[in-house]
């Protein structure tokens, strides 16, 4: 076998790779002579074990979403590449806060987050070093010397009708 | 006039200033010995306290009081399923007490069955009583200081205050007579300071103190950073958490529960990973994974012998 | 220092407490990116090593499958953690995890051709270069194959393995989730392996979704899955057999049941 020969080999292998991630992260088409089936499902477990991990990372977030927070997470990851848990769901209460959906519970960890690291959407968040405030949707977090601290939490319905029990 | 004079050049209750401060300064100094020598031997508590180990209930009073106490026997509870959280924030109980319940959780588990809400618990009666045998079985064992100690520890910071009146009288009649009386004013003031630290009776002995250092470092493991799998700990491990590492350990557990029961966040501190809060515990959660060295999807534990993608 | 044996866990710091009680414990698996490089040690894993437990560090992220050579950096810290716990060996996968930029966000089985069969073997030995110790390689479980792939399953792994001159680290849960999803038989697999190059063997639990079995380490272990430890220890018993387990921990008195079945399965003391 010809350096060339090998060259090309792995060319292709690397071209066929790079093609079966885009399939199952990023929303790009089935490449060619997989059975479609099998690749649903593996975008599907893919799915379901990062959602596990952002719920490590997004403990509350993940419990005010309750039964909803498999498929909350699915829908809106579906199509879009991984950067890790606490990236991803920086993105995704950030999303949901701009939807209008973001749960009180939700809003308070985010506010919190948001107040202790500057994250721009692009890069890995970074700790903030000066102290700052946040809001989001009502709760209130301010940082000072690396230590965060809700001041005011987020206004929650008072009376709920489905008497949700726990 | 020169007669006036003559009398007020005179040395405020006979006595010269550097004699006077002389005597002062070695019966403050004598004082402040005795109160140090007697206020260790009070605070240091019983040496019997360390031989038996604290059950959960106990290191959650010595931690935080009533409040983490109560904290400590919900999450329990709460671990075994025992009880829930209904409507309007109130208490139910959802399942029969577990065997082996302290009397603080039977306590709590009956007032779940009345509705009772979390902030309603210390209110009462049977609670408050579990709370006060609590509080006196710590006594007891000299982890905690009783009343009685607490008024002897003070004892000496009242001598110490009477002496500061003496000086402050004279100092005050010095300054009306125009003497010199700096130096006495400065050793006023320090010994102010002194007699308000001494004022400061700590709630935990240092026996209660030590036997709580080394029930965390036994139990680090339930630190909320290591995000403890409470399920395989047990409810037993729950209450240890809590009573350790504070009430992040029952928001870690069933933050929906916290949520609804109205159990207080404690501080989150350092808002990068985690959301860990409890005693010293800084943010860190987890895998040990922070921000960027994982890069791509989830850090550290989840990726074993793959499902295929 | 001798490779693993008997029966041992994956230490995780959410079951910390759980695993420094198991008396008779001698080894535990660690995942490697979880590790600082420099130190220091979680305190569960520092205690363990005086007692004199071997930790085996676990790569979950190198992607040695990938076209692309294996990032230098990731082999560093593969090999910086290895001696900083003074593990006898470090064990990866055979498969990859990132490609064109992407994070897959996990294991990605390989096309088992000839073109992947050199991409494994010169990253191995990109690898090999630079850890102080042997290497262990570990097949996946995939739920989709490759079109035209060139070699069967135990073609491919035997002659990576034996290309790189890697030892084995044979996962019982993956044969049986890949011989189920695919209907073929897994003693099949177990009679054309290499089993002499056996390090050690991940046995872990699974379930079903959508039709198909996954691998997925956060359920308990099927009884078909410990009755394949029994065949492959009548065929070779294997130095070591570790439980694999990552999330959704059941009590502690569950953990030590599975345990206690590893060990029965295989005839190794029991450690709880």
């Amino acid at each position: 076998m010809t350096g060339d020969a090998r060259t090309d080999r792995a060319d292709t292998l690397a071209a066929r790779q790079a093609e079966l991630v885009a399939a199952l992260v990023a929303g790009g088409p089935v490449p060619p002579g997989f059975a479609p089936a099998p690749l649903a499902a593996a975008r599907a477990a893919l799915l379901r074990k990062r959602a596990g991990g952002v719920a490590r990372h997004w403990p509350l977030l993940a419990a005010a979403l309750g039964p909803d927070w498999p498929t909350t997470f699915a829908t809106w990851a579906a199509d879009r590449p991984a950067h890790g848990s606490l990236r991803d769901g920086w993105d995704l209460a950030r999303a949901l806060r701009d939807e209008g959906t973001l749960p009180p519970l939700g809003a308070e960890e985010l506010a919190v987050r948001e107040a202790g690291a500057r994250y721009d959407g692009q890069r890995p968040p970074r700790p903030r070093r000066l102290p700052a405030v946040r809001r989001v949707r009502g709760a209130v977090a301010v940082q000072l010397a690396g230590r965060v601290r809700l001041l005011r939490p987020a206004p929650r319905v008072s009376f709920d009708p489905a008497g949700r029990d726990r | 006039m020169a007669d006036f004079e003559f009398a007020a050049s005179g040395d405020t209750w006979g006595v010269s200033g550097p004699t006077f401060l002389r005597f002062y300064l070695t019966a403050a100094a004598l004082l402040v010995a005795v109160a140090v020598v007697h206020r260790i031997r009070l605070i240091s508590g019983g040496r019997e306290g360390g031989r038996d180990p604290l059950d959960p209930q106990q290191a959650a009073y010595l931690n935080g009081g009533d409040t983490l106490a109560v904290h400590a026997a919900l999450g329990g509870l709460r671990a075994h399923g025992a009880i829930g959280v209904g409507r309007n924030h109130q208490l139910k109980a959802t399942g029969p007490l577990p065997a082996g319940a302290t009397p603080l959780e039977q306590a709590i588990h009956h007032a779940a069955g009345q509705r009772a809400r979390v902030r309603e618990l210390r209110r009462d009666q049977w609670v408050d009583r579990a709370l006060t045998d609590l509080r006196e079985g710590l006594e007891r064992r000299e982890l905690l200081l009783s009343p009685a100690h607490r008024i002897a520890a003070r004892r000496a910071s009242l001598a110490l205050l009477t002496l500061i009146a003496i000086g402050g009288v004279r100092a005050v009649l010095g300054l009306t007579n125009s003497r010199p009386v700096g130096y006495l004013m400065l050793s006023l003031v320090a010994l102010v300071v002194v007699s308000l630290f001494l004022s400061r009776v700590p709630r935990v002995t240092r026996a209660g103190r030590q036997a709580l250092h080394d029930m965390r470092r036994q139990h680090a493991h339930l630190a909320p950073s290591a995000a403890p799998s409470y399920p395989t700990y047990g409810a037993v491990g729950v209450s240890t958490g809590v009573a350790l590492f504070g009430a992040a350990s029952l928001w870690a557990l069933d933050p929906g529960f916290a949520e609804q029961a109205e159990i207080p966040r404690q501080a989150i501190s350092s808002g990068g990973v985690g959301s860990s809060g409890g005693d010293g515990g800084s943010g860190g959660d987890g895998g040990s994974c922070g921000g960027g060295s994982c890069g791509g999807g989830g850090c550290g534990g989840g990726c074993g012998g793959g499902c295929g993608g | 220092m001798s490779g693993p044996t008997g029966v041992g866990i994956g230490w995780r710091p959410e079951i910390a407490g759980f695993v420094a009680e198991l008396p008779g414990l001698r080894f535990v698996e660690v995942v490697a990116e979880a590790l600082a490089p420099s130190g220091p040690l979680p305190s569960g894993l520092t205690a363990l090593r005086e007692r004199g437990v071997t930790v085996v560090p676990h790569g979950v992220r190198l992607s040695l499958g990938g076209a692309e050579p294996v990032d230098p950096t990731r082999i560093e810290h593969l090999a910086a953690v290895a001696e900083l716990v003074n593990a006898p060996l470090v064990s990866e996968h055979i498969a990859f995890v990132r490609a064109g930029g992407l994070e897959a966000g996990h294991l990605l089985p390989l096309p088992r051709s000839r073109a992947a069969v050199d991409a494994v073997c010169a990253n191995v030995a990109r690898a090999r270069e630079r850890l102080p110790v042997p290497i262990a390689l570990e097949p996946i479980a995939a739920l989709f194959d490759w079109p035209d792939d060139e070699l069967d399953e135990a073609a491919f792994l035997t002659e990576i393995l034996e290309r790189s001159d890697a030892l084995l680290l044979l996962d019982i849960a993956n044969v049986y989730a890949n011989a189920r999803n695919r209907g073929t038989d897994p003693l099949d697999l177990l009679d054309r392996l290499p089993l002499d190059r056996v390090a050690y063997v991940h046995v872990a639990g699974g379930a079903e979704h959508g039709g198909f079995y996954h691998d997925t380490h956060t359920d308990p272990v099927p009884r078909p899955v410990l009755e394949l430890v029994g065949e492959l220890c009548a065929r070779r018993r294997p130095p070591a057999l570790l439980l694999e387990r990552d999330g959704g921990y059941p009590p502690a008195q569950a953990l030590r049941a599975e345990l206690d079945a590893l060990a029965a399965a295989s005839g190794f003391p029991v450690v709880t």
